[in-house]
């Protein structure tokens, strides 16, 4: 039996895009507590990693073990698909993803949208939801938007909202898909500033982020991907301080 | 009650007075009016029921099901609504025998051949209306309920029909009206809906004008406010859905 | 072979005459909805008000009572109109309405209502800079017009003129509601004669299916010819 510690196990994963090779044997390991970052230019396959986690998108090959738990998988005319879908879903609900265009829907208010998985899925009451909701709006700074619909939030809002959202399912791991990217400078900071006290309460989290003050300062290991391969791994001080491919120095080289 | 009457009395003289709008010929266009809005609320009802899983099922991964759907709506909405109507009624009115059975009950009174016609012709414009707004879903809501570990039944319940739907009312609203106004070829298979009721009149007292006018002046209030009643709605329910930007 | 019981004949001259009301209701919805459309971007709020009145007239009336209301309506107000020339000025004239007139002249003025909308939107989503280009090399009104803005226009247009032509072609039938022999009404009077409704009503749908077939595919052939200069795809507008 695998190790049932480990929130995430990732092994051996590979992902092509008709027939372009995008992920070529990629391995993760986030233990409890662990803040992860995934950097690299874009096209090197960080975003597809993560997306792979939860079977956003479907690897062609490779193991994804989350508490122990192995998602099984078969072969059939669609080629490698999950054996078991509820399983599948329930290991979804235990990594929450928190999107790069914040994905609120936006149908539902603000506590709409952050206690409909807790009900919908995970089978909450309704009373203790809510409540838990308001509270982790308050955490946030976003107790007055409760009743706010996404469209009448700053982009700021929506993604403070997106990751109250996500804490709602009480997740095993938290991933985060380049959750700065589509905000403005002067909004981003709030945003790192809740995800900061997240790392210090000692959440599980993968990061995949351009941010590299964030990686240096908050996550514990940074993996540098390049063309599908983890070119460089390690503590935040000996990768980003101490790059040793060239690839790396050239990326962390001003320019960029 | 007797101020009632001073109120009712230079009415009641008018009517009097003359030959087309009288209590007779208002009377007429009252039962035009009721059938009017019972014709076309009822398949508008039936037929956005219908809609809603033909819709689903019209975007399955099955090919027999979303083809033969496709093939349905292509059928209805390709052809006017009058050939369907015709065949509702002179469909099942000439099987030889039918006379005799229970059926005749119902296909005895037009009413029921002209609703089956109306409800399958707009349930088709409706699927069509709903598939094109559930197929415009943003990816990203739905990539948001896969993440959170929804099922495929509970993300269409939950994310994508509430949205669907709500985009769809602009389009939805245009249909309703649609209906109405196609409701009016009912009186040539001897309904007595409004259109019917002013045909009537118009053939008996010779006055296309009062008769025509009159009953364009009440379907145009009938459109209005179902105008103005899907406006209100998607104020209530659409609103928040626009982009900001 | 399928026998018609001697119908088959007049369904064809049913269907002949169809297409007939269907393309002359076309060609003036087309010429007044391109009227209207210009009306409603006028400067005049006179112009603009009564355009708008027009088209508000129209969706609110179903399209068989404005027929009837032109056609039944159309004979006692031209009688009326021929009686006081009569009496007054000794003119004697008479005019019959016919139906076939009254039905183009009802589609097109229900169906340039719609084209206007159409047309609109088609002419607001040219850019302005194109026009003031052409100005500036000194082409008159009308050639901006007829070189410039139509073609530019047509490219936003077609998608709505397709959809209302396909509209506008299932409307024609509400003609054999006033008398006219159209393939609708052909199949019905063989329909009461002779109790075979689908043997009837069936070619017919099947004809004016494949009327719409031939027209989309004829769309689809302007839609390349427009959208030449914009992409392969002509996609740009899509994002």
């Amino acid at each position: 039996m695998a190790d049932t510690s480990i929130p995430l196990k990732i092994n051996g994963l590979y992902k092509s895009f008709n027939d372009t090779p995008v992920l070529k044997g990629l391995s993760l390991d986030a233990r409890k507590g662990d803040v992860i970052t995934l950097i690299g230019a874009s096209g090197s396959g960080k975003s597809t990693f993560l997306r792979c986690m939860n079977l956003l998108e479907m690897p062609d090959q490779g193991d994804i073990v989350v508490h122990g738990d192995p998602i099984k998988f078969k072969f059939d005319k669609h080629g490698r698909q999950p054996s078991d879908w509820k399983q599948v879903e329930r290991i979804r609900s235990k990594l929450s993803m928190v999107f790069q265009n914040f994905n609120l829907w936006p149908h539902m208010t603000l506590l709409e949208n952050v206690i409909e998985a807790p009900i919908h899925v995970l089978g909450q009451p309704k009373d203790k939801a809510r409540a838990n909701g308001l509270s982790l709006l308050e955490r946030v700074g976003l107790a007055e938007r409760a009743s706010y619909y996404p469209t009448q939030l700053s982009g700021g809002q929506q993604q403070r909202g997106a990751i109250a959202r996500a804490l709602a399912m009480d997740p095993e791991v938290m991933l985060f898909d380049e959750p700065t990217s589509a905000l403005d400078p002067e909004l981003v900071g709030d945003v790192l500033e809740v995800m900061r006290e997240l790392a210090d309460e000692g959440r599980t989290m993968v990061v995949v982020t351009h941010e590299m003050d964030f990686a240096r300062d908050v996550s514990n290991h940074v993996m540098f991907l390049h063309q599908g391969v983890i070119e460089e791994q390690g503590a935040p001080e000996q990768v980003l301080s101490h790059p040793k491919s060239e690839r790396l120095k050239q990326f962390l080289s001003p320019r960029y | 009650m007797e101020q009632l009457s001073t109120l009712w009395q230079p009415l009641l003289d008018w009517m009097n007075g003359n030959d087309i709008f009288t209590p007779n010929t208002f009377a007429m266009y009252w039962t035009g009016l009721t059938n009017t809005v019972q014709l076309v609320f009822i398949s508008l009802l039936i037929g956005l029921v219908l809609a809603v899983p033909l819709a689903i099922a019209r975007g399955s991964r099955n090919q027999v099901l979303r083809k033969s759907i496709w093939f349905y709506t292509y059928l209805f909405r390709g052809t006017p609504l009058l050939i369907q109507l015709y065949l509702a009624y002179y469909g099942f009115a000439f099987i030889p025998g039918i006379q005799e059975t229970w059926l005749w009950f119902f296909l005895d009174d037009p009413l029921y051949p002209a609703l089956l016609a109306f409800t399958l012709n707009t349930a088709a414009y409706t699927t069509e209306i709903f598939h094109g707004s559930i197929q415009a879903t943003p990816r990203g809501e739905i990539e948001a309920a896969r993440a959170y570990g929804m099922s495929k039944a509970k993300m269409m319940r939950r994310i994508v029909l509430p949205s669907a739907l709500r985009r769809a009312l602009p389009a939805y609203g245009n249909e309703v009206i649609f209906m109405l106004h196609a409701s009016a070829i009912a009186f040539v298979v001897s309904i007595t809906d409004l259109t019917g009721a002013a045909y009537y009149i118009y053939a008996r007292f010779y006055a296309p004008f009062a008769a025509f006018l009159f009953v364009a002046a009440l379907y145009m209030v009938l459109s209005f406010s179902i105008q103005a009643l899907f406006k209100y709605l998607e104020k209530r329910l659409l609103a928040h859905l626009k982009p900001a930007r | 072979m399928l026998d018609l019981h001697g119908y088959g004949y007049r369904l064809l001259e049913g269907g002949l005459l169809t297409l007939e009301l269907a393309i002359l209701s076309l060609i003036l919805a087309v010429v007044l909805g391109l009227v209207t459309a210009s009306a409603k971007l006028s400067s005049s709020i006179v112009i603009r008000a009564i355009a708008k009145a027009y088209t508000l007239v129209i969706r609110g009336v179903p399209d068989l009572v404005l027929m009837m209301l032109l056609f039944y309506g159309g004979q006692i107000g031209i009688n009326m109109a021929t009686d006081w020339l009569y009496y007054e000025f000794d003119v004697d004239i008479f005019v019959n309405v016919d139906a076939f007139v009254a039905g183009v002249i009802t589609i097109g003025i229900i169906f340039g209502a719609y084209m206007s909308e159409t047309f609109r939107g088609a002419f607001m989503a040219v850019d302005g800079g194109l026009l003031e280009a052409a100005r500036a090399y000194g082409m008159r009104p009308w050639t901006v017009f007829r070189r410039i803005r139509f073609p530019l226009m047509m490219r936003h247009a077609l998608p709505g003129l397709s959809n209302n032509w396909m509209v506008l072609l299932k409307t024609t039938a509400l003609v054999s509601i006033i008398g006219l022999s159209d393939m609708v009404k052909v199949a019905a009077e063989a329909t009461k004669a002779t109790h075979e409704p689908f043997l009837f009503m069936i070619p017919v749908a099947l004809g004016y299916l494949a009327i719409s077939s031939v027209s989309e595919w004829c769309f689809m052939k302007l839609k390349a010819r427009y959208d030449v200069g914009f992409g392969a795809e002509g996609a740009s507008w899509n994002n």
